[in-house]
């Protein structure tokens, strides 16, 4: 016969919560923090080029896909290599994730800068404004559907947009390629550090 | 005076190291080997041991496979085990409720 005494069962009732909960965010982890800092430096290194070492022109549209591709490898090394410890049924669902959510969003961008770089009476300057105006608008549904965090990062978003365009149309790439940069960069920061006390 | 609860807890899930492995199984549903190494601090003959004593008691289900080249071993918690399992914690808590 087992006689347990309550702090055993109390103990034991801990342990499992404990890796109840751990295992739950572990399957979540793909390298999210680091995905993030990878796309926050891309916005960097995609602005200062633009500004600094590229003449304006159809090489700005290559400069930045050369980028997103280089970026998009960084990505799919760093998923690959936080799946490897994860079973097969959360990895054919992280693919389906990244392919129905990232994807989309990447053809999206570039389809609009395509057509604001086609259009001859509108000023290439309003393509990075659109393009943050249009990820805005997805980040408020989404923030306003599931997470608050989101939400805010949306209502930035749309904010900055309005008073760069408005106000500092000549810069406004800078300001949003920064503020979106840092956005992404201190998240990723703040995603790994949450990460690191699990 | 403290009262004792004469409860009969399943021993093969009691045991801290497969109380673990069914804990994790039970919220992923599936994990392999490195996961659990990993996750439970344990060295391979270790773990091997605990598994193969769940498998005996047709708690979990234990596959091989080859993924390039290299075995992986995924397991899986099985509608026996899910129900022991619960019994289990249902024993924990008829102990604390019925401890002063």
């Amino acid at each position: 016969m087992n006689e347990v005494k309550k702090q055993e069962a109390l103990e034991n009732i801990e342990l499992i919560k404990k890796l109840v909960l751990q295992t739950k965010m572990h399957i979540g982890h793909h390298g999210g923090g680091w995905i993030s800092i990878i796309w926050g430096v891309f916005c960097f290194v995609g602005v200062a080029g633009q500004r600094l070492f590229i003449p304006q022109g159809a090489l700005i549209g290559i400069w930045w896909i050369v980028l997103a591709v280089i970026a998009g490898i960084a990505t799919y090394l760093t998923v690959k290599k936080y799946m490897k410890s994860q079973p097969a049924r959360i990895q054919q669902n992280y693919i389906r994730y990244f392919l129905q959510f990232w994807i989309p969003i990447l053809l999206l961008g570039y389809t609009l800068a395509t057509f604001i770089a086609l259009l001859p009476s509108l000023s290439n300057h309003y393509i990075s404004p659109v393009i943050l105006l249009v990820v805005s608008t997805g980040y408020l549904m989404i923030g306003f559907m599931f997470y608050k965090g989101i939400l805010y990062m949306g209502i930035i978003g749309y904010i900055a947009s309005i008073i760069s365009t408005v106000y500092f149309l000549e810069y406004s790439d800078i300001i949003l390629g920064v503020l979106f940069g840092t956005g992404l960069i201190i998240t990723g920061l703040a995603i790994n550090k949450k990460w690191k006390n699990i | 005076m403290e009262e004792h609860i004469a409860i009969k807890l399943n021993k093969a899930i009691h045991q801290k190291a497969r109380l673990g492995i069914m804990s994790i199984l039970m919220a992923s549903k599936e994990a392999n080997f490195n996961f659990l190494k990993d996750r439970l601090k344990l060295t391979d003959g270790n773990l091997s041991s605990h598994l193969s004593l769940l498998e005996k008691e047709k708690y979990i289900k234990i596959k091989k496979k080859f993924v390039k080249k290299k075995p992986k071993t995924l397991c899986q918690m099985t509608e026996k085990g899910h129900q022991a399992f619960e019994e289990y914690l249902e024993n924990l808590e008829k102990i604390i409720r019925s401890t002063p």
